[in-house]
């Protein structure tokens, strides 16, 4: 354990294990996602529900792209102009992907809607393979019903990963992953309705996935947005405060010269800046005092990458002073 | 990894020959039921060899197609002789089944009719993307159309 003048700075076992395997999971998936997204190409057609999820596919390599792209950043250790480390550029990257599935899912909620309202026939025809004529919608329904297993097995592990990484890039890309096959099954009720002569089920199927596609984009950005105006830090899946904060506030409390405790914790984006406020028992404190309870607090937890203790009379409001928060 | 999925795609493509005569792709509007055994409306625009007006008269290659597309589905065809963007209106209200002239691939016309894929191989075509036009999603209609070209020309 590494633990510096103002917090811990390196990564326990665990998560440098989880960490690793982490990044193998994202370069799998950009693979993966990459031979999905040119398969697709080719057969996307004329089908609406086809064409959202082609783009709902290459919109989900953002969320691989800027975790390993933050992670380049926030490796980097504290400098005199960024005294914080860099940790908040995985909050921007998440910021970034939302805003991201936001605008162009609402794009292509409205192109779907303009579609049905304007009753457009999809129009999908055939192709010539072994000379045989073949409709193109079944190679739309084979190569949809091909790609669907993927995210499963990608979207689990990853789900493991973030919460011992308290990654929430991560957690909301495993989250996606695992819905990824109702977009699938979607698309694939799209192409079978228009085969039946059902023009208006490739619509609503592209209505459905686009809508499902700003569903996320309004989930993350809501989630950056709160962590990068610094709300009090929570779990990684955002269910609630995160349980942290009552350790430290046990933590100092147990000190014997401390009377009571209370923090300020937020989130950086994988590790935590905490500021707690001590009022002492007597007027005076020593250093030797102060230095042993930020130890102390830092040794909680791989992720308290900055500690200050500031002494004080009486506590702020704002602070947390219970030592069990839900 | 790599022979199941060709294995999967060939069961795939098993299956959809299969299903192919069980009516899908269908219509939304019902066309190609309506023609067999009734009429076939097609629209035609002059151009080279291709398609040739003669008063009443429509010859050359693609009416000769349509003649025998028709036939094949014992249905009389109807004549309608316009410009390019008349027989695309007419597509697209419902009026027309299919249009010919000397359209290829790289129609602008592809944003309001269905377009065929190309049939370079036609006799006069000179090696151009010859399609024929049909009604946005009349997918039934295409398919049949398409699969009549493939064994005439393919």
């Amino acid at each position: 354990m590494r633990i510096d003048a103002v917090g811990r700075t390196d990564l326990p076992d665990q998560q440098r294990e989880a960490l690793r395997s982490a990044v193998r999971w994202e370069w799998f998936t950009i693979g993966y996602t990459t031979v999905t997204i040119v398969l697709i190409a080719l057969v996307v057609g004329g089908s609406q529900a086809m064409k959202t999820a082609w783009v709902e596919d290459m919109l989900s390599l953002i969320p691989q792209i800027s975790f390993l792209l933050a992670l380049l950043f926030i490796r980097r250790r504290p400098t005199r102009a960024f005294p914080y480390g860099l940790h908040r550029v995985m909050g921007v990257g998440h910021l970034v992907a939302g805003v991201a599935l936001l605008t162009i899912g609402g794009s292509l909620a409205v192109e779907s809607v303009v579609g049905l309202v304007k009753a457009e026939h999809p129009a999908i025809g055939t192709v010539r393979v072994f000379g045989a004529t073949v409709w193109l919608g079944w190679f739309m329904v084979a190569v949809m019903a091909l790609v669907v297993v993927g995210p499963f097995f990608y979207g689990h592990a990853k789900a493991k990963l973030a919460p011992v990484l308290h990654n929430k890039v991560l957690y909301a890309d495993a989250d996606m992953a695992k819905a990824d096959w109702t977009t699938t099954v979607a698309s694939i009720v799209g192409v079978l309705g228009v085969g039946i002569g059902l023009w208006w089920l490739d619509g609503v199927a592209a209505l459905f996935i686009s809508a499902g596609i700003v569903w996320d984009g309004i989930k993350n950005a809501r989630t950056a947005i709160l962590d990068l105006i610094d709300q009090r830090a929570r779990t990684q899946d955002d269910s609630g405060a995160h349980p942290l904060i009552g350790r430290i506030v046990q933590r100092l409390e147990e000190l014997p010269w401390v009377d009571e405790a209370a923090v300020r914790m937020r989130d950086m984006g994988q590790v935590f800046h905490v500021e707690a406020f001590v009022v002492p028992r007597r007027r005076k404190v020593r250093v030797r005092e102060l230095d042993e309870a930020r130890r102390a607090v830092a040794e909680i937890d791989w992720k308290m990458q900055d500690v200050s203790i500031v002494v004080v009379p009486a506590l702020p409001k704002e602070a947390t002073n219970e030592s069990v928060v839900a | 990894m790599r022979p199941r999925i060709v294995s999967a795609l060939a069961v795939a493509a098993t299956l959809a020959l299969a299903l192919t005569g069980c009516g899908i792709p269908a219509d939304p509007d019902g066309s190609l039921d309506r023609i067999t055994g009734g009429v076939l409306r097609a629209g035609a625009s002059p151009s080279g060899n291709l398609v040739m007006v003669d008063g009443d008269e429509v010859s050359g290659v693609l009416p000769e197609v349509i003649e025998d597309f028709a036939a094949a589905r014992d249905a009389r065809v109807e004549w309608t002789v316009d410009s390019e963007e008349d027989l695309v209106d007419d597509l697209a209200s419902g009026r027309l089944d299919v249009a010919v002239g000397g359209m290829t691939a790289q129609t602008p016309w592809a944003e309001q009719v269905s377009v065929t894929r190309a049939y370079p191989e036609l006799p006069g075509a000179n090696g151009a993307d010859v399609v024929i036009l049909l009604p946005m999603g009349e997918n039934g209609l295409q398919a049949a159309i398409e699969g009549f070209l493939d064994e005439e020309v393919g």
